[in-house]
C-alpha cells in the first residue's frame, strides 16, 4: 500500500528519523521471518524506544487504517513477523533492557526486545533463571516469546511462556496503552494477560513484560540413550512417563538428524544410531538420582544400545547444542524442506511415527524428525528438491496428510511455533466454525478495526494485499525448532 | 416475542424434562443467589440441554445464574436480575482419560473428589486443591478460579485447563484450547473462561492436565517467634533449591483450628517426591528454619485437610499482594481485624502472595468496608494487589464493594468482551468485577 509523505512525516515525528527505515533495501531485511516461504516487506519499519512511542504509532495507524506488524527478533517459523498486506512494522529491538530484577518477588520486568537468554544470564549468578527456553533463545526476544507463547525443550516440566508471564504492558489495536496483570498473582476481572499471550501480534503490541524467575535447581543430570529404531525410543518415552517421572526434557533425534548434527557440529551423538533420546532431569539431587536410576533400566528394557550420562557441564552443553541447532545443520543436507510443529497425544507417538513413514514412502519423500517427545510435539521435516518435477507439490501433499493424521489422533496443528500465515488455512481442520467465530470476535474486542497483524492466526478471505509473494523455501542462515 | 410464565415453564420442561424443572417456592428459596430468588431451577442433563436453555433465555431475556455444587454461590455482587438457576450437577463423568497422556476430559458438574478418586487408581491427580473444594464441581472451581496450596508448584486452573467446552449466552456450543498438553493453535480461550464466573459462557466440559502423584510426601510445620523471622524464613525458602509442592502460612487462629498448639504466623510446607528427596529436602528445610530461630516439626500430610475448617466462617476475603510482602499483609490484616474486634483466621498461599482470611463477628457491610477492606485495598493498590470478598451473607453485601476497584483501562476491555459475548446480559448480570 502507498503511504503518504504526510503519514511518514508523522511517524518520524514520533520516533525520529533514526527510528524509521523506509529505503527499499532496508525494508527487505524485514520481509520474512525464518519461514522464508512467505515474503512481504512492510511499507515502512519503525523502531520505537519507548512504550509511549509504540502507542503513538498504533494510534496513528488506527486513524489511517494502516496495518501494524509487530516484530521481535524475527526468528519465528510461521510467517508471522512479516507484512503480507504491507503497512507499518514495529520492530521492538531497541527496547531491549532489563528494567528490574525483583528476586524477592521471583520476577523480572523487561522490555520486549530483550533476548531470552540474556535474562537467564543476568540472573543466574543470583541463583535464578527464566524457564522458557525455545531453541532460538540465544536470539529470540521475550516480547516475541510472549506473542507466540513459545515453548522449548524444558516446557515439559515447566510449562510454556504463558505459565511464566505475570503481567504485560501492551498497546491494543484500539491504541490503548495499559498494564495487564502485574506482580501480584491475582486480581479481579478476566485474565486478559493469559488471553493476549500467544496472540501473535493480532491483539496487542507488547511493550514490557513481568516474567517469573525460578531458583536454579539444585542438580541437573543429562542422559543420552541411543536406539537402533525410532519406535524403541518412542516406546521408552511412554514408559518413562508412565512410571510417574516427568523429566524437565525428553527429546528424540532421529537417524537423519544424528548424522547431520555429527557432521555439522560434532555433539558426541553415537554415529549410526537409529534414534537418540536426550533425557534431562533437574531438581533436588536426591530426586534426580533416584529418577535416573529408574530411567536407565527402562531404556535398557526398550533395547537401548548405549546409555550415557553427561559427566560435566561442557559435555551437557554440547549435547544440547546439537539438539538446539539441529534444524540449522540439517538444512545443509537437503535442497528444500517443509517443517511442521504438530502435536499428538503422547501415547500416540509410536503410531504417528509409523504413519509418518508410510505417508513419506507413498510420496517418495524422506521425513526427518527431531522433536519434543515428552509432550508429543513433533517437528517433522519433509525433505524435497524443488528442481525435481512435481516434488514441491508432493511435499505439500505430504505435509497436509501428516497434519490430518495428527489431528485424527486427537492432536493439534501447532505446539509452540504458532499459526501465523502458514497454518491459518489449517485452523478449520481443528476448530468448528463457531469456535473460529468466537476467536474472531475476541480479536475485535482488542482490535476493533482489524489493523493488528492482519491475515495471521485466523483464516481469512483471500485478497491479502500487495507485497505477498510466496517463494520456494530456502534455508535461513540459522533456524531453531 | 415474550412468552407467558406458565408457557416458559413448559418450554423449560420440554428441554430438560418436567422432573428437572422446579418452581416450588421452598426449592427456589434454597437456590437464591444473595437473597434474590429465581423463578425457575432447571437441571441440565447434557451440553445440548444447556445450549437450548440458554437459547431460550436469550430470546426471552431471562437472567441466568449457572450453578455447580452451589458452595461458592456467595461469590460476587448480588445479581442485577435473576430468573433461572441453571444447575449443572447432572453433567457428571470422566468422558475421556488416557493415563499415558496424563490428560482427562470431564463434564463440568463432576465433583473434584470423584475425579481425584478415579485418577488415583492410576497414580495420578489433578494438582488443584481449592480450599473447601473437595465436593465442588470442576466447572465451578474453574469458573471461580479457586485454588489451594498446591498452586505453589502446579499453578491454578489457568495453568491446568487445556481445553474447554462452553455454551455462549445465545446457546452456541463452543470449544477452545486443545486435548493435548502443548498447543498454541488459536487464541487461548480457556484462559478467558477461567475465573470469569460464567459471565461470558457456561463451562460444560473441561480437558485437564494431570500430574503423577508423588511416591512420597512430607509436611512440616515451621513456627517462629516473630513476624520478622517468618518473613526471613519464607524468603530463604523461596530463594532455595528446595522444591515444595505447597507453602502455606497460618496465623494463630488457623493453627488452633487445625489442632496445632502454636502461635502464628507459621509456615506449613509440603514436599512431594521420591522418599530420599523428601527426606533430604525436609532436612534442608529444618536447617534453614533453625537458622532463623524457628521450630520445626514433622506433621502428618492429612493435616492439610484440616485447613478447610479454619476457613469455615461467614465472611472470607482473599487478599493478593506481592509475594515478598505476604507476612506484612497478614500482620496488617490481623491488626485491622483486631481493631474492628473481629476474629480472623488466615490460611495463605504464602509463595504466591495470596491470603485467605476468614472473619467472624462482622456486623455490617460498612463496618467491614471501613474497618478492613477500605484501608487494605488502598494500601494493596500501590503494589497492584487486591482484596476480594469471596463469601459474605447477602445482608452485608448491599453496602459492600465485593470485588474492589478494577483499573479503568482494563475494565474498558473487559466491558467490551462482556458486550460482545453477552449483549443481552443473560449470564450472571451484575455479579462480576466492575459490575459486569
Amino acid at each position: 500500500m502507498e503511504l503518504s509523505a504526510a503519514f511518514l512525516r508523522e511517524l518520524e515525528a514520533i520516533v525520529g528519523a533514526r527510528g524509521v527505515v523506509s529505503s527499499y533495501e532496508g525494508r527487505l531485511t524485514y520481509e520474512a521471518d525464518m519461514h522464508t516461504f512467505y515474503k512481504g516487506a512492510p511499507d515502512v519499519v519503525t523502531l520505537p524506544e519507548t512504550a509511549e512511542q509504540a502507542a503513538e504509532i498504533v494510534r496513528l495507524c488506527r486513524r489511517e487504517r494502516v496495518p501494524v506488524v509487530p516484530r521481535g527478533s524475527g526468528t519465528g517459523l510461521i510467517g508471522g513477523a512479516m507484512a503480507p498486506a504491507g503497512g507499518v512494522m514495529v520492530g521492538m529491538n531497541r527496547m531491549n533492557r532489563i528494567l528490574e530484577l525483583d528476586f524477592a518477588n521471583r520476577c523480572a520486568v523487561v522490555q520486549p526486545g530483550l533476548i531470552n537468554l540474556w535474562l537467564s544470564q543476568a540472573t543466574r549468578e543470583h541463583g535464578y533463571y527464566f524457564a522458557p527456553d525455545p531453541s532460538s533463545q540465544m536470539v529470540s526476544s521475550i516480547g516475541g516469546n510472549c506473542s507466540t507463547n513459545a515453548g522449548g525443550p524444558h516446557c515439559l516440566k515447566y510449562g510454556i511462556t504463558v505459565n511464566h508471564v505475570l503481567g504485560l504492558q501492551v498497546v491494543t489495536g484500539a491504541g490503548e496503552l495499559l498494564w495487564l496483570g502485574g506482580k501480584a498473582h491475582e486480581r479481579p476481572g478476566y485474565d486478559l494477560t493469559g488471553v493476549v499471550v500467544g496472540g501473535e501480534g493480532t491483539l496487542v503490541l507488547v511493550t514490557a513484560a513481568i516474567v517469573r524467575l525460578l531458583p536454579v535447581p539444585e542438580g541437573v543430570k543429562t542422559l543420552l540413550a541411543s536406539f537402533s529404531a525410532l519406535d524403541d525410543a518412542s516406546e521408552a518415552v511412554s514408559a518413562i512417563v508412565a512410571a510417574g517421572i516427568i523429566p524437565s526434557a525428553l527429546e528424540i533425534i532421529d537417524e537423519f538428524f544424528v548424522r547431520a548434527i555429527e557432521e555439522g557440529i560434532g555433539a558426541g551423538y553415537p554415529k549410526g544410531a537409529g534414534a537418540v533420546l536426550l533425557i534431562e532431569l533437574d531438581g533436588p539431587t536426591g530426586e534426580i538420582e533416584a529418577q535416573a536410576a529408574r530411567i536407565v533400566p527402562i531404556c535398557r528394557d526398550h533395547a537401548a544400545l548405549e546409555i550415557r550420562v553427561a559427566q560435566n557441564e561442557a559435555e551437557r552443553a554440547l549435547l544440547w547444542k546439537g539438539r538446539k541447532e539441529a534444524a540449522g545443520v540439517a538444512g545443509r543436507m537437503t535442497t528444500n524442506w517443509l517443517l511442521q510443529d504438530a502435536v499428538v497425544p503422547r501415547s500416540k507417538l509410536p503410531e504417528i511415527m509409523r504413519r509418518m513413514q508410510a505417508i513419506g514412502a507413498r510420496h517418495g519423500l524422506r521425513i526427518a524428525n527431531v522433536f519434543h517427545a515428552g509432550d508429543g510435539n513433533l517437528h517433522p521435516m519433509i525433505l524435497y528438491d524443488e528442481r525435481a518435477p512435481g516434488e514441491t507439490e508432493r511435499a505439500k501433499r505430504t505435509n497436509e496428510e501428516l497434519l490430518a493424521a495428527c489431528l485424527e489422533l486427537g492432536g493439534s496443528v501447532t505446539g509452540e511455533h504458532g499459526v501465523g500465515l502458514d497454518k491459518a488455512p489449517n485452523m478449520p481442520a481443528q476448530f468448528a466454525e463457531a469456535d473460529l467465530n468466537f476467536m474472531a470476535r475476541l480479536r475485535r474486542c482488542f482490535d476493533p478495526d482489524g489493523i493488528m497483524n492482519p491475515g495471521k492466526l485466523l483464516p481469512s478471505h483471500p485478497a491479502c494485499g500487495e507485497g505477498f509473494r510466496p517463494s520456494a523455501s530456502r534455508l535461513p542462515a540459522g533456524a531453531w525448532v | 416475542m415474550a412468552i407467558a410464565a406458565p408457557a416458559l415453564s413448559g418450554a423449560l420442561a420440554d428441554i430438560v424434562g418436567r422432573a428437572h424443572v422446579s418452581t416450588e417456592p421452598a426449592v427456589l428459596d434454597t437456590a437464591s443467589v444473595d437473597g434474590v430468588r429465581p423463578r425457575w431451577i432447571a437441571r441440565a442433563g447434557s451440553a445440548d440441554d444447556v445450549s437450548r436453555l440458554l437459547a431460550l433465555a436469550s430470546s426471552e431475556r431471562l437472567a441466568v445464574a449457572p450453578r455447580g455444587s452451589g458452595s461458592s454461590v456467595a461469590l460476587g455482587n448480588p445479581p442485577r436480575r435473576l430468573d433461572l438457576v441453571l444447575d449443572l450437577s447432572r453433567l457428571v463423568g470422566v468422558t475421556d482419560y488416557v493415563p499415558a497422556d496424563m490428560v482427562a476430559s470431564v463434564e463440568a458438574g463432576t465433583a473434584l473428589d470423584a475425579l481425584q478418586a478415579r485418577l488415583s487408581r492410576e497414580g495420578q491427580r489433578l494438582a488443584l486443591d481449592p480450599v473447601r473444594g473437595r465436593a465442588r464441581t470442576v466447572g465451578g472451581v474453574l469458573a471461580t478460579h479457586a485454588s489451594g496450596p498446591l498452586r505453589f508448584r502446579y499453578g491454578t486452573g489457568r495453568d491446568l485447563l487445556l481445553g474447554v467446552r462452553f455454551v455462549q449466552a445465545d446457546g452456541t456450543i463452543t470449544w477452545g484450547g486443545s486435548r493435548v498438553v502443548k498447543s498454541v493453535t488459536g487464541y487461548d480461550v480457556p484462559k478467558l473462561l477461567v475465573g470469569s464466573l460464567g459471565t461470558l459462557g457456561v463451562i460444560v466440559g473441561a480437558t485437564l492436565r494431570l500430574h503423577p502423584t508423588p511416591p512420597a510426601t512430607g509436611s512440616w510445620l515451621c513456627a517462629f517467634d516473630s513476624a520478622a523471622a517468618t518473613r526471613n524464613a519464607l524468603a530463604v525458602l523461596l530463594a532455595s533449591p528446595i522444591e515444595p509442592e505447597r507453602v502455606a502460612m497460618l496465623n494463630g487462629v488457623a493453627l488452633r483450628a487445625g489442632g496445632w498448639a502454636s502461635e502464628g504466623p507459621a509456615l506449613l510446607v509440603g514436599v512431594g517426591s521420591v522418599e530420599e528427596a523428601v527426606r533430604t529436602q525436609g532436612a534442608a528445610l529444618a536447617d534453614s528454619v533453625r537458622r532463623e530461630g524457628g521450630r520445626i516439626e514433622h506433621v502428618p500430610s492429612a493435616g492439610w485437610a484440616r485447613l478447610d475448617s479454619a476457613l469455615d466462617a461467614p465472611v472470607v476475603v482473599r487478599i493478593a499482594g506481592q509475594v515478598r510482602r505476604a507476612v506484612d499483609w497478614l500482620r496488617r490484616a490481623e491488626d485491622l481485624a483486631s481493631r474492628a474486634r473481629l476474629e480472623m483466621a488466615c490460611v495463605g498461599q504464602a509463595g504466591n502472595g495470596v491470603l485467605h482470611v476468614a472473619l467472624r463477628g462482622v456486623t455490617s457491610g460498612p463496618a467491614l468496608e471501613q474497618g478492613m477492606l477500605g484501608p487494605l485495598r488502598q494500601e494493596l493498590g500501590d503494589e497492584g494487589g487486591s482484596a476480594i470478598v469471596e463469601r459474605a451473607p447477602h445482608e452485608l453485601k448491599a453496602d459492600l464493594d465485593v470485588w474492589g476497584p478494577v483499573p479503568a483501562e482494563s475494565l474498558a476491555i473487559m466491558a467490551r468482551l462482556k458486550r460482545e459475548f453477552d449483549p443481552e446480559g443473560v449470564l450472571n448480570p451484575g455479579r462480576f468485577a466492575g459490575g459486569l
